[in-house]
C-alpha cells in the first residue's frame, strides 16, 4: 500500500517536470508566435531588429493601443464597440475645428476631442445598458452616426492650416519618445492595474462572466455597463487627437476600420467575445503582435494588398493556435 | 470484480474501463480506476463531491482523454477521447449540467444532429413529430413533442435528455447526477424510465448523493474515494451507514444537527407581499436564530418569494423589513448592505460566475470591506476568504482556481462560503444541498445551525423533505405563489408531517388548519 503511493508520487513528478516546459509553451502561446514572427523579420531584414525601428512600431501602435483597451474593457463585459474608428474621426474633426475657430491653445482640441469621445461613448452605454439594446446594433448605430458627424464638421472636407500649437500633442518629445507613445505605456499600465487589482476591475469581470450572479452579489451592471462604453469612447476621442495632431490635419475619414484591428489584437490576447475572459496584457501583447507583422511586412516591402492578406491569415492561425493551446491546457 | 461472473467468458461487460488514470494540473484525480458493467444492471457510483465520479463518466464517454488505461465496450476498445466514436459504439451520457436547447422544440431537440429529411432535403418534421411521440410514449411522457424545451419543467427536460441519449441505441447509458434538479414526483418517473432500459439490456451507471435513490434504482454500489474504486458491492448486501462510511472515509453520526432555540427578536419580517399577480399576500417574521422552511412542489412560488426578498424580483405590494428598516425592492446591493445573504437555487446560472476564481468569487459580495479607495487589499481577502474556505471544508487545488473547474457540490460551498467573511443577519437559501454529498451536506447542516446559533434569521427552500423536517423551526408550505399552511417545530415532528405537507403543497388542504382537524368532505 506504501509502496504504490510512493510510486504514484514520483510517478507522478517526473512527469510534472517533463510537462513544466510544455505547459509554459502551451499557456503562453501568443509570446512563441511572437517570438517566432520577430525572428523571421529580424532574420529576413536587416532594419527590423534596430532600436529605431522600435520606435517605429511604437508610435504606429500608440493611437491602436488607446481603443485597443477601451475594447478589451468592453469585451470582458460580452459587449463590443464598433464605433471607435469613426468616433476617432469625429473626435479629430471636433479637435481640429476648435484649433481653427477658438483659438491657438492645445487645450482647446484636448477637451473638444475628449468630449466628442466621450460623448459618444455614453450614448452607445446609456443605448446598452438602459435600452437593452445589443451592443453590436448599438455601436454600429453610433459607426454610422459619428461618421456622419465627422463629415457635417468638415462640410465634406478636411480641415486644414491649423495653428501650430495643434502638432504639440503628437510630436513632443520627452526622453526620446513622443506623447502617444508614453500615453500609451501608461495606459497600458494603469488599464492593466485597474482590471487586476481594483473592485472596478473586478466587477467588469464579473459582468461578464455571467451577469445575473454578478447583481446577485450586489453588482450595479448598468452603471459599469455604461462606464465602459463612456471610457471606450474617450479613449476613441484621444486616440483621434493623437492621430490628427500627427499631420496637422482634420480629416473625416480618419481611422475608418481601426476598429477592427483594435477588435483583433484583444482576441489575439486571448480575450473571449462571450465575456469574463481576457487581459490587459494579452491585448497588448495582440497589439504589438499586429503592429509588428505591418512594420515587418512593410521592411520587406511586400505589397499592401498582399500584406492584408498575409495579416488576416497569421491573425486566424494565431487564434486558433491560442485555441488548440488552450484546449491541452491543464 | 463483480461478484457473480459466471460465464464472464462468453457474456463480455457491457462497459469495461481498465485502469484508467487522470490528473488535472499534475493532481491526480482517478489513480488507476477498474470498472465494468453488466448489461440490464444498474450501477450507482457513490462518492464525495470532488472524488472524480463526473470525470470517470466524461472519459467513459470521451469527452476526456485520461492520462493511463483503456476503455472497452463489448470488448472493442474506444479510442480516447473521441465523443463521436463513444458515441457510435453506444455509450450515452447526460452531464450534470442539462444540455438542452431550450429555444429549440422537443422533437428539435431530440434530433438534432440526425434530422430526418425529405428527398429534397429539407427537414422532414412530420416524421420527426410522429416518432417523437412514440418514442416519448415508450417513456412515458405524453406531451407534444412541438412543444418549446425550454417550457417544460426541469425534470420533464431530464427525462427528454435520456430518451435523446438512449434513442441511438445506446448499450451503455450514463446519467450525472440525474436527479439534482428535479422534484420529487419527478424522480419516480425517472425511476421508471431507467428500468424500463435496464429491461432492455442496457447497462446504466449513475451518480446521486441520496441513499433513497440508490435503493430504488441501483443493483449495484460502487463507490470512489481518493481516486481510487474502494467498494463494489450488491445493494442487498451494505448498508447505508456502510455506504456513507467508505464514500466519506469515517463515520457520520447524526445528518441533522440539533438545532439550537431562537431568540424572540424579529429579524426579518415580509407584511403583505404579493409574489406574483393574482396571489394571496404573504406575511411572516423570523427571528434571531430561527430557521424558517419554505416547502412546496416545484413551481410553487419558493423561488420567487426568495428573490422577491431579497431583491432580484420586485414584488407586486407589500414590504420586507430588516432589523426594523423597509428594504428598497427590487435592489440585491441594498439588501447586502442590510446584511442579507443569498444562496440561489440555480447554482450556474446565478450563483457562481464560471470564468472567475474561487477567490474573485468569493471577493464579490464582500468587495467594499476587501477594497480600500478601490484597489483590492489583497492579503485582508487571502486571509478572510480562506479562513471561510476553510470553515466549509473546500476541496480545490488553492483559491486561485477557476470555480468552473470545481466539482458541483464544491461550487455550492464557494457560493454559500462567500458570505461568511462579514456579518449576516438574514440568510436566504433556496435548495442549499442540491448536489451536494452526505459528507458536506451534514457540514453545511452544522454550519445553518451554527449561524442560526449566532443569531442569524435563516430561510430555507427545500424539496428534501427531511431538510424541512429536521432542520426548521417551522415550515410554510407554498402553493400557486401563496402560503398554503404552516407548521410550527411540533407539527413538524410528529409522523405525519410529510403527509400533511404534502396536502397543503398539491391543494388537498386549503386553510391554514392544525393538521388534526378533519378535512371537509
Ligand atoms: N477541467 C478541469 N480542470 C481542473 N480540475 C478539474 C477539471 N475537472 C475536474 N477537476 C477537478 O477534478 C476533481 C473531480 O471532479 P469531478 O467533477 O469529477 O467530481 P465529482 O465526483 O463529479 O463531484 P460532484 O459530486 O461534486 O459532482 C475535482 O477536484 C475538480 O476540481
Ligand atoms: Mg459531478
Amino acid at each position: 500500500m506504501t509502496t504504490t503511493t510512493a510510486d504514484v508520487v514520483s510517478a507522478q513528478k517526473t512527469r510534472t517536470w517533463k510537462s513544466i516546459v510544455g505547459n509554459f509553451l502551451i499557456r503562453n502561446i501568443m509570446v512563441v508566435v511572437m517570438l517566432l514572427i520577430v525572428a523571421f523579420f529580424a532574420y529576413r531584414s536587416a532594419r527590423f531588429a534596430t532600436p529605431d525601428n522600435l520606435v517605429t512600431i511604437l508610435v504606429a501602435a500608440a493611437p491602436f493601443a488607446l481603443i485597443a483597451l477601451g475594447q478589451t474593457l468592453v469585451i470582458l463585459t460580452g459587449g463590443i464597440d464598433l464605433s471607435v474608428g469613426s468616433v476617432i474621426a469625429a473626435s479629430a474633426m471636433a479637435a481640429a475645428w476648435s484649433a481653427k475657430n477658438l483659438g491657438d491653445n492645445p487645450l482647446y482640441p484636448l477637451l473638444a476631442a475628449l468630449l466628442a469621445g466621450l460623448a459618444a461613448g455614453a450614448i452607445n452605454g446609456f443605448v446598452v445598458s438602459r435600452l437593452n439594446v445589443p451592443p453590436f446594433i448599438a455601436t454600429l448605430g453610433m459607426l454610422t452616426l459619428a461618421s456622419g458627424v465627422a463629415y457635417v464638421i468638415g462640410n465634406g472636407a478636411p480641415i486644414n492650416g491649423l495653428p501650430a500649437s495643434y502638432g504639440v500633442w503628437a510630436n513632443t518629445e520627452f526622453l526620446g519618445f513622443t506623447v502617444p507613445v508614453i500615453l500609451m505605456i501608461v495606459a497600458i499600465i494603469v488599464f492593466a492595474f485597474v482590471m487586476r487589482r481594483t473592485s472596478y476591475g473586478l466587477r467588469v469581470y464579473a459582468i461578464g462572466g455571467n451577469r445575473l450572479a454578478a447583481e446577485i452579489a450586489g453588482v450595479r451592471s448598468k452603471r459599469l455597463l455604461f462606464s465602459v462604453y463612456a471610457i471606450s469612447g474617450i479613449l476613441a476621442g484621444l486616440s483621434g487627437l493623437m492621430l490628427s495632431s500627427r499631420v496637422s490635419t482634420g480629416a473625416p475619414n480618419l481611422g475608418q476600420g481601426y476598429e477592427l484591428d483594435a477588435i483583433a489584437a484583444v482576441v489575439i490576447g486571448g480575450a473571449s467575445l462571450m465575456g469574463g475572459r481576457g487581459s490587459v496584457w494579452g491585448t497588448a501583447l495582440g497589439l504589438l503582435l499586429i503592429q509588428t507583422i505591418n512594420n515587418g511586412l512593410d521592411l520587406l516591402l511586400v505589397p499592401a494588398y498582399w500584406q492584408d492578406v498575409i495579416k488576416g491569415v497569421i491573425i486566424v492561425a494565431a487564434v486558433a493556435a491560442d485555441v488548440w493551446a488552450s484546449k491541452r491546457r491543464t | 470484480m463483480p461478484p457473480t461472473d459466471v460465464d464472464a467468458a462468453s457474456q463480455p461487460a457491457m462497459l469495461a474501463c481498465e485502469n484508467i488514470k487522470m490528473s488535472f494540473g499534475g493532481i491526480p484525480v482517478l489513480k488507476g480506476v477498474d470498472l465494468s458493467l453488466e448489461p440490464g444492471t444498474v450501477t450507482a457510483l457513490a462518492g464525495e463531491n470532488g472524488a472524480g465520479k463526473s470525470t470517470l463518466m466524461k472519459i467513459a464517454s470521451g469527452q476526456y482523454r485520461p492520462d493511463a488505461g483503456t476503455v472497452y465496450v463489448r470488448d472493442r476498445q474506444l479510442p480516447m477521447g473521441n465523443l463521436k466514436a463513444s458515441n457510435r459504439l453506444g455509450i450515452a451520457i447526460v452531464p450534470q449540467e442539462l444540455a438542452s436547447i431550450p429555444e429549440l422544440t422537443v422533437y428539435e431537440n431530440l434530433y438534432i444532429g440526425r434530422e430526418t429529411r425529405t428527398p429534397l432535403g429539407t427537414l422532414n418534421r412530420r416524421a420527426m413529430i410522429g416518432e417523437a411521440t412514440v418514442k416519448l410514449r415508450e417513456f412515458g411522457v405524453d406531451i407534444d413533442p412541438a412543444v418549446q424545451m425550454g417550457s417544460l419543467p426541469v425534470g420533464m427536460r431530464q427525462i427528454i435528455e435520456i430518451v435523446k441519449a438512449t434513442s441511438r441505441g445506446a448499450r451503455v447509458l450514463l446519467l450525472d447526477e440525474p436527479t439534482s434538479a428535479i422534484a420529487e414526483r419527478e424522480v419516480a418517473h425517472l425511476y421508471d424510465v431507467v428500468r424500463n432500459l435496464r429491461d432492455q439490456g442496457v447497462a446504466v451507471l449513475f451518480t446521486t448523493h441520496k441513499m433513497e435513490e440508490m435503493r430504488a434504482m441501483a443493483d449495484r454500489v460502487v463507490v470512489l474515494r481518493d481516486g481510487q474504486l474502494i467498494t463494489d458491492s450488491a445493494l442487498a448486501d451494505i448498508t447505508d451507514d456502510d455506504i456513507v462510511t467508505a464514500m466519506i472515509g469515517r463515520e457520520l453520526e447524526n445528518l441533522f444537527p440539533e438545532i439550537p432555540r431562537h431568540k424572540d427578536d424579529v429579524v426579518l419580517e415580509a407584511t403583505d407581499l404579493v409574489i406574483a399577480p393574482e396571489a394571496e399576500p404573504i406575511s411572516f417574521r423570523v427571528r434571531r436564530g430561527e430557521i424558517l422552511g419554505l416547502a412546496g412542489l416545484v413551481g410553487a412560488g419558493r423561488t420567487e418569494l426568495i428573490e422577491c426578498i431579497y431583491g432580484i424580483r420586485t414584488p407586486v405590494s407589500g414590504t420586507i423589513t430588516v432589523s426594523g428598516n423597509v428594504l428598497k425592492p427590487g435592489q440585491p446591493q441594498a439588501s447586502i448592505e442590510r446584511h442579507i445573504a443569498i444562496v440561489p437555487e440555480d447554482r450556474k446560472g446565478a450563483g457562481a460566475i464560471m470564468p472567475l476564481s474561487v477567490i474573485d468569487n468569493a471577493t464579490l459580495p464582500r468587495l467594499d470591506i476587501f477594497s480600500k479607495f478601490g484597489v483590492i487589499t489583497r492579503r485582508k481577502r487571502q486571509a478572510a476568504i480562506g479562513e471561510a474556505m476553510r470553515s466549509m471544508r473546500l476541496k480545490s487545488d488553492g483559491l486561485g482556481q477557476a470555480i468552473e473547474n470545481l466539482s458541483g457540490g464544491n461550487q455550492q460551498k464557494v457560493v454559500l462560503g462567500r458570505w461568511l467573511t462579514a456579518t449576516v443577519d438574514a440568510l436566504l437559501l433556496d435548495e442549499p444541498t442540491r448536489g451536494v454529498d452526505v459528507g458536506a451536506r451534514s457540514e453545511i447542516y452544522r454550519i445553518i445551525t451554527e449561524l442560526a446559533e449566532e443569531g442569524m434569521a435563516v430561510v430555507m427552500a427545500s424539496s428534501d423533505m427531511p431538510e424541512i423536517l429536521s432542520l426548521t423551526h417551522r415550515a410554510l408550505v407554498m402553493r400557486e405563489f401563496s402560503v398554503a399552511g404552516e407548521l410550527n417545530r411540533e407539527q413538524l415532528t410528529s409522523p405525519d408531517a410529510q403527509d400533511t405537507i404534502f396536502r397543503l403543497a398539491s391543494g388537498l388542504e386549503t386553510s391554514h388548519p392544525t393538521h388534526t382537524e378533519e378535512l371537509a368532505p
